[in-house]
């Protein structure tokens, strides 16, 4: 049996977690199909919302559940032997139109990471780049220590 | 945001060939912190002006 230890993440450990990475795996759920890829995201620990560049093309399955306001999770974890640490952030993925973006969106997007994951290869004309705001209803975090010596008898 | 609404700037991300109205304000914050959509940095030359602030 094995002796891990499983603790969840205080509110300041799960801010620092998801403010020093840059990446995580969206989860998108439409109807009964799920749909995840790896985004890049800026974090606002005092908001605790997430700022999110997602770029897809006209006819892809990716802008479909995009266009579906769809519901989301949103997972970061981090491997430090034996240390293990997650989150997971459930809400829904909100849309910024072009024309109510404002200085406050410039500002945290200047602060959001490129998007790492995404395909710029094509021509900016053929893509489709879209702003979104992922403000969670919830947002949980938990730390794992693995007993290596324990699990191995 | 149009210039009914108080754009001043139409803003050419000279990267990523993104194209908004924006207010002065933004104007600065996009000099500041780069194209919205890209991150590319941009200086004053990918702006245009459109209206005048005084604009009724």
């Amino acid at each position: 049996m094995p002796l891990d230890q499983e603790t969840e993440l205080a509110k300041g450990e799960t801010d620092s977690l998801l403010s020093h990475h840059e990446t995580g795996v969206l989860a998108l759920g439409r109807e009964n199909e799920p749909y995840a890829i790896p985004i890049s995201y800026g974090y606002d620990a005092d908001e605790r919302r997430f700022y999110l560049r997602l770029v897809s093309t006209p006819q892809s399955e990716k802008r479909q559940f995009l266009a579906s306001s769809p519901r989301a999770r949103l997972v970061v974890y981090e491997e430090d032997d034996p240390i293990y640490r997650s989150v997971v952030a459930r809400g829904t993925l909100e849309e910024i139109p072009e024309d109510e973006i404002t200085v406050e969106h410039i500002e945290q997007y200047g602060e959001a990471k490129r998007p790492l994951f995404e395909i710029w290869g094509e021509s900016r004309r053929d893509l489709d780049v879209r702003l979104y705001v992922f403000d969670p209803v919830k947002l949980s975090g938990r730390r794992i220590e693995i007993d290596r010596e324990n699990n191995r008898s | 945001m149009s210039s009914e609404t108080g754009a001043e700037y139409a803003f050419l991300c000279p990267a990523c060939g993104e194209s908004l109205e924006v207010n002065d304000s933004m104007k600065q914050a996009l000099i500041q912190k780069g194209c919205i959509i890209c991150g590319t940095t941009v200086t004053d030359g990918a702006f245009t002006r459109i209206s005048s602030p005084d604009s009724p």
